[in-house]
């Protein structure tokens, strides 16, 4: 299942800049005077990398933020740092329109994540184990907390204003050239490095913050520098490509019920298979024949859903 | 060398005692305090309270708090269900991993046809052996053992017993309602109740007929130099 997988996800990554609205003409792909040429590269493959980058961005943020936070349910969407990212884009959008998008949203993650960490740290005063429960609550209670102050935004926004940011929360995965993809690759390449560096320790935190305690590791700091880079990396994602749901949950998930690793074997296959989840999801919401592409956040919960279902219920069934 | 000094928390009042170089078996009802006294004297409830080998373990780097003290829990709990028994041993070793004395323990304690199995799975009394082994790969100079024997089969609690009576591990603190293992190892014995120690002393001094009645009422006799429950 796995080389089948893989044989498939590198076939779709190639074809995907070869489907769309527009059909690609072979012999003009290399002649920078065509059309062809414009589509194919400004806007399709640099899309396509773009997507790949982001999926693996967030499959990656998923997977780590469950094991900082021992709950299989967190993300950074469960967490709200996706509506704090999004509250601050749109404050950024109304209120400082000279302001780049991608430092107020990098901002909001950082100032979402610093408060929910804190508040953790506090609730468990004294000792080494986060309550999980605590923090989900804490979470959603934040999320709501947005949700509101973004609805004041919206009420204080005007029309134009109020369409930019509406248009912001669908997600869009949009993209001419080459800045936006190169911009994330870089935040990839980051945050790839920072967990892959920190392998071995991040496995002692796969059995408890309490165990990695003991053996000498200083979990907090630890915690800290992991939660600081990711909130960085998602934030300035989402800057470019709005919030876009269900891939952290997902796709860590699916990766573990097919390799069946302990997760600090699993950072390359996340980050992989969350980038061909993106791009595949994209290429669904090129291709539908609507009038334009749909919202990509639908389709990643669309596809993503009905198919973690399917495997959670298959799993159960073989124990 | 391990000394606490006026530990007070809701849980525990006033705890000062201090240990040389011998062990200690903590005996109390349930309640009593033996495991938040093991969190407190290994910093998992941090405190300024303990001095190990005569320095403050709050002041200690994480490295060397490792060295010196290890607790031992008494279920294992693992975040990832696909964690292997061997990547656990291998995650018990605080410096180098051993290959070597991973493999003698694997057939020591019996375990050779779980190595590649997921630690979620096992059973009680196989995690418990688990435990056991990562604490003699831990090697730390004082490990604490909370209830390790709990779930443990007679034969199985002879081998830890013979583990915990041999030079496998340097001090010992051993936290256990089991009198039969505290009466049978021979270690120094200190007696919690609600939150106090009650008694630190001597194993002969805890095990005659008075002290038994005075922390166990009428439940257990020392009859020819064995005890006996009495229900």
């Amino acid at each position: 299942m796995k080389l089948g997988l893989y044989i498939f996800s590198i076939i779709i990554l190639i074809i995907s800049p070869f489907l769309g609205e527009i059909s690609i003409n072979l012999n003009e792909l290399f002649d920078s005077s065509t059309i062809t040429y414009k589509v194919f590269w400004d806007l399709r493959v640099s899309r396509v990398l773009l997507a790949f980058f982001v999926g693996g961005i967030l499959a990656l943020s998923g997977l780590v933020f469950q094991i900082i936070f021992k709950n299989a349910l967190i993300t950074p969407y469960t967490l709200g740092i996706a509506s704090g990212t999004t509250l601050f884009t749109a404050v950024s959008i109304v209120f400082f329109p000279a302001m780049i998008l991608s430092i107020s949203s990098a901002f909001g993650s950082l100032v979402t994540i610093t408060i929910l960490y804190y508040i953790s740290k506090n609730i468990n005063k004294n000792t080494i184990a986060v309550s999980t429960n605590s923090i989900l609550l804490i979470g959603i209670a934040l999320s709501y907390f947005y949700s509101s102050a973004l609805m004041l935004v919206f009420y204080m926004s005007n029309l134009e204003q109020n369409y930019s940011i509406v248009r912001f929360t669908l997600g869009s995965l949009d993209t001419v050239g080459f800045t936006s993809p190169f911009i994330i690759f870089i935040m990839a390449v980051i945050m790839y490095i920072t967990i892959y560096t920190n392998r071995s320790k991040i496995k002692l935190l796969l059995i408890s913050n309490d165990t990695a305690f003991l053996k000498g590791l200083s979990v907090h700091k630890l915690n800290l520098l992991l939660l600081i880079v990711i909130s960085i990396c998602v934030g300035v994602s989402i800057s470019f490509v709005g919030p876009i749901g269900f891939i952290g949950l997902v796709v860590p998930h699916i990766i573990k019920l097919i390799y069946k690793k302990s997760a600090d074997q699993l950072i390359l296959p996340v980050f992989f298979y969350g980038g061909v989840f993106l791009v595949i999801s994209d290429l669904i919401s090129r291709n539908l024949n609507t009038a334009s592409s749909l919202p990509i956040g639908v389709v990643t919960a669309f596809i993503g859903a009905p198919f973690f279902v399917y495997l959670l219920i298959k799993r159960n069934k073989r124990s | 060398m391990l000394e606490i000094n006026k530990y007070k928390s809701d849980i525990l009042s006033d705890i000062t005692f201090s240990l040389d170089d011998e062990n200690l078996i903590i005996l109390g009802q349930n309640g009593a305090g033996k495991s938040t006294l093991a969190k407190v004297l290994s910093n998992l409830i941090q405190n300024d309270n303990v001095k190990l080998f005569g320095e403050n373990l709050h002041d200690l780097s994480d490295k060397k708090r490792a060295e010196y003290i290890n607790y031992i829990p008494p279920k294992l709990s693992i975040f990832d269900e696909y964690i292997t028994l061997r990547e656990f041993l291998e995650l018990s070793c605080i410096d180098q991993v051993d290959n070597k004395k991973i493999d003698e323990l694997i057939d020591i304690l019996n375990l050779r046809k779980l190595e590649n199995k997921y630690c979620k799975a096992f059973s009680s009394g196989e995690k418990q052996l688990l435990l056991l082994a990562s604490s003699i790969l831990h090697n730390a100079k004082i490990t604490i053992f909370d209830e390790l024997t709990a779930n443990l089969d007679i034969t199985r609690l002879k081998e830890v017993f013979d583990i915990f009576n041999s030079a496998f591990l340097k001090q010992k603190i051993i936290i256990t309602h089991n009198l039969d293992l505290a009466y049978a190892l021979k270690f120094k014995i200190l007696y919690l109740k609600d939150g106090k120690i009650e008694f630190l002393g001597k194993h002969e001094e805890f095990f005659c007929n008075k002290n038994l009645k005075k922390f166990y009422n009428d439940s257990i006799l020392k009859i020819n130099e064995h005890l006996v429950v009495n229900l």
